[in-house]
């Protein structure tokens, strides 16, 4: 995702693998039993990484070497590489290497700017918080020789944010009043009002405006900027030297490159493999020397060859059980879950732990409120963490006025509980933590009925419309910031909102407000630890826990400490690949 | 003859527009779109419009199917929606390197099975003929996917003789001998599932054959044995194997969808599963429809190869009585 819109579900990954795995399941026994988007990684995620050996395997004596070549494996083709256009993994992970970002993110998830940002330092912010200043390096040149000034981002912005365009950069981008190109490299972009997620909004990168600002902005869509080499300039330390459709694509170490810190790796192969299960045997073949994810049930056979590093820690994204509070979404026009403890109840009812330990093999982290664990909006303890008691569920489903009917399951109110949880079909992970939900819950008096739907018509016909009982799914935390207004307050209901499970929480709806209307960290840490404490007290969902994708790395492939790859943020697996070198 | 290659091609664009339709609908019928690969609550349902309306997918589907039709008449494949690429640049590359594989393994089982089948069928029951029969046993039986990630794991993985995948080494396109190495594993794969029918086929038809009057009358008079086989037996028993072949000449385009993409081969077989996936319903229409070109081509040379062996059906023919 370009955008990073943190609330982009866990998307087009998934759509992909899902489908993708739909269509090969009867092609490969292998895959079959590999999840849409395989979890990984990590209750104690950085101790099992340092722990393993092989996980740094760079030593200081070792200096780095310039040249060689580094085949990264894939099962999906690149779309586009218009950065106005990229929606999908594919095409992110490519333009990545041909497209400088205005700013990067460290390890932790920070805005910063890098000897390799199009900025020469962070933004300056104006008193009132409207006003962001950028200043881009006046050295930043495009690969055919033009500079990259304040042109190019002022076209970019505006472009992504002219509804005609169909840019999904759009909802990142549309706080923006306007913007002044105060000289060359120096632009100043006014917000409508003050929005501190901003910031991560200009981790973004440019289109080049020599090239383009004369195509009508309906036609961009269809200009070969971004899909035919010749005519596409970039300006990162790679360039674009090949594309062998629904094979592979190669990017060479531009000798032009404008930055002082200059690439190890001569060239860069992207594979594209048929499936998931042809990319794995070609990574423990040697083939390809990097995958960003393995499938869980191939983790093991991967961190038994010698010849590959494999990192585990969670990622950012979560998953979560979510409730549909509307009464139209149920059978009999009425949702269980408007009580506060009989939310409470399911919580305690459910073995969060147990699914981690033995579905995420013990890589997945417990998760108790929507925010990147680790990062400076964590509200840590504040989160209630509901460990596993099924008494204490049972009691408090009675405290609800829940009584078992003639066949055990509880009833209220003439009501029975019994719902449906819908997940996407073809996600392995999520098929048995959907098992895990109905035992659990039948052993307190709740029956479920698990029911897997094909991820585009569930998109479609239940998520957007907000029309289902339960579901079971998950939410990307690409972009750092704890910002999660739009899926939790009552300002965005469906169609248009993602709130798709019409949760009210007044104070919640104000604390959100709050969190994004100043730009001091201290004080916003400060309200999302209040949103923390509130919404796992009060529980639109029952958070589940957080994952992530193991990365597999050829030993040939070394770096630093400080540039080692970082599982969790997105993209974080070619973490500085500018600074990596091959043996 | 003519009246009949009239009539045939006449009944073969009939089939070509059927199948173009009932593809088309069929394709516009399964969950999700073009747009899946954008698809995501997020997305707000004004840019998802506009999204469509570049893509040209808000058009009702007749008009769609209609203007689909237009280009093709014009020599127009058309444009892959999400990224607008040509779709004939996608797939002719493809369909050469599925004729590449398939052409091997179609080639060295034709070569290997029919000659042993007959031979078997002298023999029936000898040493030979029960171990084709075994080999056929495991032909059928095996899937084919299955048996190349066998290979894949003990020739690739294990002993390390072999690529593992793809069609040439990056770098070495091109590249003969490079080729002929990632040809082994696939083409192995797919020779025995051919091997196995064409040599039941061969063996099957002969012995049919080796019992009729005719033959026995051969044999009366005195011929050689080998003269009765070669010159009376197998011209008969080639008509119904020629049939098969000829049905199967399609696959040598369409492909192996399993086994290319066990193998990453780049042909027209894994093209269309990743097509069908990313819903590039231009690119799935183009495929379906070169795949039923090939099928009605088949089938034709199959009726032509048939005339050429067979006397009786030529003569019928030339009186105009087709079947």
């Amino acid at each position: 995702m370009k955008s990073p819109n943190k609330f982009t579900v866990l998307l087009s990954v998934f759509a992909l693998a899902g489908a993708l795995l739909t269509g090969c399941n009867s092609n490969n026994k292998a895959n079959s039993s590999s999840s849409a988007s395989p979890s990984a990684p990590a209750s104690e995620a950085s101790s099992s990484a340092s722990a393993s050996p092989s996980a740094s395997p760079s030593a200081d004596a070792n200096q780095p070497v310039d040249g060689g070549n580094l085949v990264i494996s894939s099962f999906s083709d690149v779309v586009n590489l218009n950065p106005i256009y990229i929606q999908d993994t594919a095409s992110q992970e490519t333009a990545n290497f041909i497209l400088s970002y205005l700013y990067d993110l460290d390890r932790h998830g920070s805005v910063v700017a890098d000897p390799w940002s199009l900025a020469a330092e962070l933004p300056t912010i104006s008193s009132d918080g409207l006003t962001y200043t950028v200043k881009l390096r006046p050295e930043a040149k495009w690969s055919d020789g033009q500079p990259v000034t304040a042109d190019d981002l002022i076209f970019t912005i505006q472009t992504a944010i002219n509804k005609d365009a169909g840019s999904p950069l759009i909802s990142t981008l549309d706080k923006i009043e306007k913007m002044t190109k105060v000289d060359d490299h120096t632009v100043d972009i006014k917000l409508k009002s003050v929005y501190a997620p901003f910031l991560y909004s200009l981790h973004l990168q440019l289109a080049p405006s020599h090239v383009l600002k004369d195509v009508p902005v309906k036609d961009l869509v269809k200009n070969p900027y971004g899909a035919d080499i010749a005519k596409t300039v970039t300006n990162g330390p790679w360039k674009w030297t090949e594309w062998q459709k629904g094979q592979y694509l190669t990017f060479e170490a531009d000798p032009n490159y404008w930055g002082s810190v200059k690439p190890h790796i001569q060239k860069l192969t992207y594979k594209i493999y048929a499936d998931q299960n042809t990319e794995i045997q070609a990574i423990l073949k040697g083939e390809a020397d990097l995958t960003s994810a393995v499938p869980l049930p191939l983790l093991d056979t991967v961190k038994a060859n010698k010849n590959l590093n494999v990192i585990l820690a969670p990622g950012p994204q979560y998953e979560y059980l979510g409730f549909n509070f509307k009464d139209d979404n149920f059978p009999d026009k009425w949702s269980p879950f408007k009580g506060q403890k009989t939310r409470q109840a399911i919580a305690y009812a459910l073995n969060r732990q147990g699914m981690v330990d033995n579905i995420l093999k013990g890589t997945g982290a417990l998760m108790n409120a929507p925010f990147l664990p680790g990062s400076w909006a964590d509200p840590g303890d504040e989160a209630v963490n509901y460990s596993y008691d099924p008494e204490k569920a049972k009691a408090l489903l009675a405290e609800d006025g829940w009584k078992a009917g003639k066949d055990g399951i509880l009833e209220k109110d003439g009501h029975k509980f019994s719902f449906e949880l819908q997940y996407n079909a073809g996600n392995s992970r999520r098929e048995q933590v959907a098992a895990v939900i109905q035992q659990n819950l039948k052993d307190v008096g709740i029956e479920v009925t698990p029911k897997a739907i094909d991820f585009s018509a569930w998109v479609e016909q239940n998520l957007t419309p907000g029309k289902y009982p339960a579901i079971l799914m998950g939410w990307s935390l690409s972009t750092p910031d704890p910002d999660a207004e739009s899926i939790f307050s009552s300002k965005y209901f469906p169609p248009a909102g993602q709130n798709q499970g019409w949760y009210k929480n007044e104070k919640l709806d104000d604390l959100w407000v709050k969190g994004y209307s100043t730009v001091d960290q201290s004080e916003r840490a400060a309200i999302y630890k209040e949103v923390g404490k509130e919404i796992s007290t009060d529980l639109p969902y029952v958070f589940l826990y957080q994952y992530g994708l193991p990365e597999a790395v050829s030993t040939k492939v070394q770096y630093a400490e400080d540039d080692k790859p970082e599982p969790t943020i997105a993209y974080g697996y070619f973490y500085h690949i500018i600074n990596w070198w091959v043996k | 003859m003519t009246e009949y290659l009239i009539r045939r091609t006449l009944q073969s664009v009939l089939v070509l527009v059927l199948i173009s339709l009932f593809t088309f609908m069929l394709i516009h019928a399964a969950p999700g779109g073009p747009r899946q690969i954008f698809l995501s609550p997020g997305l707000s349902p004004e840019v998802a419009k506009i999204q469509a309306h570049n893509m040209g997918l808000d058009r009702p589907l007749p008009l769609q199917y209609l203007s689909w039709v237009g280009d093709l008449l014009r020599g127009d494949l058309g444009y892959t929606f999400k990224n607008n690429i040509p779709v004939g640049e996608i797939i002719w590359p493809t369909v050469k390197n599925t004729m590449v594989l398939m052409g091997a393994a179609w080639l060295l089982s034709l070569v290997i099975a029919i000659p042993w089948g007959i031979y078997n069928s002298t023999a029936e029951y000898g040493l030979s003929d029960h171990t084709a029969s075994f080999l056929s046993y495991i032909g059928f039986a095996m899937p084919t996917f299955w048996f190349g990630i066998i290979l894949q794991e003990i020739f690739a993985l294990k002993l390390d003789w072999l690529p593992l995948s793809d069609m040439y080494t990056i770098g070495k396109k091109g590249d003969i001998g490079n080729l002929i190495y990632h040809l082994v594993l696939p083409v192995t794969v797919l020779s025995l599932g051919f091997l196995a029918g064409y040599m039941k086929y061969a063996r099957a038809s002969m012995l049919e054959v080796l019992d009729q009057d005719y033959i026995r009358t051969a044999r009366a008079k005195g011929l050689k044995e080998r003269r009765v086989v070669f010159r009376h037996a197998l011209r008969n028993a080639l008509i119904p194997i020629i049939t098969v072949i000829g049905l199967d000449l399609p696959i040598l385009v369409s492909g192996a969808a399993l086994t290319e993409s066990v193998f990453n081969w780049p042909g027209m077989g894994r093209l269309f599963v990743q097509m069908a996936v990313a819903r590039e319903y231009s690119v799935l229409m183009a495929i379906a429809l070169i795949t039923a070109v090939f099928v009605i081509v088949g089938n034709f040379v199959a009726d032509i190869m048939y005339a050429i062996v067979d006397p009786r059906v030529k003569l019928s023919r030339r009186g105009g009585a087709a079947a």
